[in-house]
């Protein structure tokens, strides 16, 4: 059996900032302009687990960041041809990884790892992390709706997790680098922490935040049979087609690539990736014009699907929404999938 | 032999060539690949034949609007630099009054009377409306804001050099300012018109901790009439709503009366 020890949250605190003296360590923070973003600390800075709102941006979204140069390239002068990938491997520790966003870094691994395109760059950022997870004791915000979907308890990808008990915290060594890690947090020896998790699952909020009119398991009969339904309208007559939806989302991967070259010398220049988005107008905009998707209501429909039909059944997983409720919160239209796929369910569900 | 690039500017401040003096990173490398011959913020030389002619500023007088074809006339590509010459900008707002009444608000009364009385008193007289460039001549790229964004403007000569197509997105700021990891201006309890302007800019003032004023443009396409009930509901009435869209986009507002290119232009 791993390490599992009780610490004071003070001390866990101190030993999480004190790791950015040797390693890159990523916790939420607050922004310049407000909001909580998995921010770079420094040994001084004063971190804490209170008050924690979902930050503006999933933490798995740094394993393949907003925009980034995937290579370099030339043609040199005898005729070749040159590309030199640019993998980053630095080892970093993200502390502070809530279950809902640690259920969607262990779909993106899925994705990343297992799928027809294993990603390099995705993959050595996240070989090279090692991840301190926290359970939540209450709901984040009035968006949530982790439990509904099934990732209030997830723990896969976890190298330490950390347990809210009473006020102190059960800390659990999930992988030998945690284990390495936690070797300079003091605290209280536990040869069984069952009955810890089982008090800190007690003392949480019943339902924990918002329920499903139904189970999501209908969800991908439910969204078959929506195809036609006048609720896609409905629900994006407000809908501003910005994209912030899929941004914010943390198990949106889509993503565009271009080339630069170099103004110097036309013949070197590098690849940049940059996050693309679904509910933008040009997004299924083939050659020739044609565009598969150009209504609101089209993009809508094949979000909600990605989150709840598509995805599940092409990796045979959990569903891809793990119910964080940043897009929700995030859409200035209020636009939330948490209520469409009520709407589906209601409408939907039940037996073909 | 290397390319010929000119500037011109019209109706504008000229901040957005100063902008462009200001890549200094990248100027040396420019100048080694491109002739710049007309500049009037840097140099005085001139060409009759133009590879690249970025124009500042907006066109008001029917000799600005000569002038422009004639540059349209001898130049193979031809972009608009910044706001003014893209949408009008801030002072494509003196269309929604009479010239007179524009007259005597800023130079007074008497002013007015004058010039009325005597013509030639003033050649500003023969002002007759604020056009973005696209009224008059057919525009081949648009660097966008107010100023232009330097890194835009080295994107676009360096595409253009090397013989491919710029790529400039056609989103709204709102995905600029999520991928740069900010707090959404409405959850601070303020209004932006992120939603409906052309990114590009990287949504820096709203990384500064401002909002998006909406300097880039209108977005085409934008759900206008969803922004607006978005911003009443954030409690700003309907005259607020037009100002704040009129800052920088009224002429983008006003389709009515942006017909009429003249001879040789294209209307776009």
């Amino acid at each position: 059996m791993r390490r599992a020890i009780v610490a004071t949250e003070e001390a866990t605190l101190a030993w999480i900032a004190g790791l950015a003296n040797e390693r890159l360590v990523d916790f939420p923070q607050t922004g310049p302009a407000g909001g909580l973003r998995f921010a770079r600390t420094s040994p001084d800075d004063r971190l804490t687990f209170a008050d924690y709102r979902p930050t503006v941006l999933p933490p798995g979204k740094t394993f393949a960041p907003a925009n980034e140069v995937l290579f370099t390239f030339a043609h040199q002068a005898d005729g070749s041809f040159r590309a030199t990938p640019i993998i980053d491997r630095r080892p970093r520790v993200l502390a502070g990884v809530r279950p809902c966003d640690l259920a969607a870094i262990a779909l993106m691994d899925h994705v990343n790892r297992d799928g027809d395109h294993p990603d390099p760059h995705y993959l050595a950022r996240r070989e090279a992390t090692t991840i301190v997870a926290y359970r939540c004791s209450k709901p984040c915000s009035d968006r949530c709706f982790c439990a509904a979907v099934g990732s209030l308890d997830s723990d896969e990808g976890a190298d330490i997790l950390l347990t809210p008990v009473d006020d102190a915290l059960l800390a659990e060594a999930r992988t030998p680098t945690g284990e390495a890690l936690m070797a300079d947090l003091d605290g209280t020896p536990v040869d069984d922490p069952a009955p810890l998790v089982a008090r800190h699952r007690a003392a949480r909020p019943q339902p924990f935040g918002r329920q499903l009119p139904g189970s999501p398991d209908d969800l991908p009969a439910a969204l078959e049979r929506s195809w036609s339904s006048p609720l896609w309208e409905t629900h994006t007559a407000r809908c501003l087609s910005c994209g912030t939806c899929n941004l914010v989302c943390p198990t949106c991967y889509c993503f565009d690539t271009h080339d630069e070259v170099d103004l110097a010398d036309p013949n070197e220049g590098h690849r940049c990736r940059d996050w693309d988005s679904c509910m933008l107008p040009e997004f299924a905009v083939v050659a020739d014009g044609h565009d598969f998707r150009p209504t609101v209501a089209s993009r809508q429909r094949h979000r909600v699907k990605r989150k709840f039909e598509y995805l599940q059944q092409k990796f045979d997983s959990r569903p891809f929404c793990v119910g964080c409720g940043r897009c929700g919160a995030q859409c200035t239209a209020d636009i939330d999938i948490f209520d469409i796929a009520s709407d589906v369910l209601k409408q939907h569900g039940g037996t073909p | 032999m290397k390319p010929k690039i000119a500037f011109f500017d019209f109706a504008s401040c000229e901040g957005c060539q100063l902008a462009i003096l200001n890549v200094e990173d990248a100027l040396l490398d420019l100048l080694e690949r491109v002739d710049i011959v007309e500049f009037r913020e840097a140099l005085s030389e001139k060409a009759p034949r133009y590879d690249i002619a970025f124009i500042e500023g907006s066109i008001h007088r029917e000799e600005d609007a000569d002038r422009l074809r004639d540059i349209r006339a001898r130049s193979r590509v031809l972009v608009a630099l910044g706001a003014c010459a893209a949408i009008g900008n801030v002072q494509a707002r003196s269309n929604a009054t009479a010239p007179a009444v524009n007259l005597a608000r800023v130079y007074g009364e008497e002013a007015r009377d004058r010039v009325q009385t005597d013509p030639d008193h003033w050649p500003l007289w023969a002002h007759t409306r604020v056009r973005p460039i696209s009224d008059v001549v057919e525009v081949d790229y648009y660097l966008r804001g107010c100023p232009v964004v330097p890194a835009e403007f080295v994107k676009l000569v360096t595409a253009l050099i090397a013989g491919s197509e710029p790529r400039f997105a056609r989103e709204p700021v709102c995905t600029e300012c999520k991928r740069a990891g900010n707090l959404c201006v409405f959850a601070r309890g303020e209004t932006c018109l992120g939603q409906v302007t052309w990114a590009g800019c990287g949504a820096i003032c709203v990384t500064q901790g401002y909002r998006c004023d909406g300097c880039r443009g209108l977005l085409p396409g934008a759900n206008l009439e969803a922004h607006r009930q978005i911003l009443r509901d954030a409690g700003l009435d309907d005259a607020t709503i037009d100002d704040r869209y009129d800052l920088f986009c009224s002429a983008q507002r006003q389709p009515q009366q942006r017909r009429g290119a003249g001879p040789g232009g294209h209307a776009r």
